[in-house]
């Protein structure tokens, strides 16, 4: 239920709502959604100072899921093997 | 507008001829108002219509995935769209303090931006929270109000989110002999209570 209520709150703020894959994860270190969005959404999800994903991670504490992680994943950074990340600037 | 006027102008023609030649006129005019009121509509009271229908859409479906009961109402008031979900069960969405509430109205807000294009106001209230935390305020700020007058001191407030502080700005405004400011930064930004000279 909790990845459900992540991606349908996350598909309404992005441009690319069909981009937007949310797993859950619960292994050793813990439960934990992990929501990867296209590259172009990655601020709309995380806002600016991280307000965005503070709400998310408010909104799904609030319906059941408190202890359950909220991780936004930069998909272009993960597994990438590019050498380009130094003119991306600092991640917020 | 235009249907109520032509027939009067063309009461006393033959009705045969006059249907033939009435519909092009007629349609022409009612473009012409759509036109216009499309244009209004996108800067008053339409837009916020529509950001409203946006935003059921979307805590609609939000209630259904978690499964709760909840009615939720839309109105216009003072230039905002005020969406509110009615329902016996639903402090799980409203949280401690109202901050399920408020991230939901951030959310919310985001997806009425997406869809329009432009930055909303819209007001979410979920089983009269705001309405009843509003009534705290104003009585709050009556009674500080009352003793900045009574010790000629100034008051300085707890934290609190926009909303709050700006209920109590607006409580202190219409008291005669005080005014109210805010300081401090987010989130311990609080209303500051002094006479007014």
């Amino acid at each position: 239920m909790l990845e459900e209520v992540l991606e349908h709150l996350v598909r309404g703020i992005v441009d690319n709502p069909d981009d937007v894959q949310v797993e859950y994860v619960d292994n050793r270190r813990g439960q934990r959604l992990e929501v990867r969005v296209h590259p172009d959404d990655l601020g709309r999800v995380i806002g600016r100072n991280g307000r965005t994903a503070k709400a998310l991670r408010t909104v799904i504490s609030g319906v059941g899921g408190s202890g359950v992680r909220v991780d936004v994943i930069d998909v272009d950074r993960v597994g990438s093997d590019h050498g380009d990340r130094g003119d991306r600037g600092p991640r917020r | 507008m235009s249907e109520s006027e032509n027939p009067d102008i063309t009461a006393d023609d033959a009705p045969a001829d006059t249907a033939v030649e009435l519909d092009e006129p007629a349609e022409l005019d009612a473009d012409a108002n759509d036109t216009d009121e499309d244009d209004n509509e996108d800067t008053s009271g339409g837009l916020l219509v529509r950001e409203g229908d946006i935003a059921a859409d979307y805590l609609e479906r939000l209630l259904d995935i978690v499964d709760y009961d909840g009615d939720i109402d839309l109105d216009v008031e003072n230039d905002r769209a005020v969406v509110a979900i009615v329902g016996s069960d639903l402090l799980a969405l409203v949280g401690a303090d109202g901050s399920t509430l408020e991230a939901l109205q951030e959310l919310t807000r985001l997806a009425v931006q997406q869809k329009t294009g432009n930055r909303s106001r819209l007001m979410l209230d979920i089983s009269n929270f705001r309405a009843q935390r509003r009534t705290d305020l104003q009585d709050l700020a009556a009674s500080t109000a009352a003793s900045v007058l009574a010790d000629k001191e100034p008051a300085r407030l707890a934290p609190m989110n926009p909303f709050e502080r700006k209920v109590v700005h607006d409580a202190i405004g219409a008291i005669a002999g005080v005014r109210s400011e805010s300081e401090g930064e987010e989130p311990n930004r609080r209303v500051l209570v002094l006479l007014d000279d």
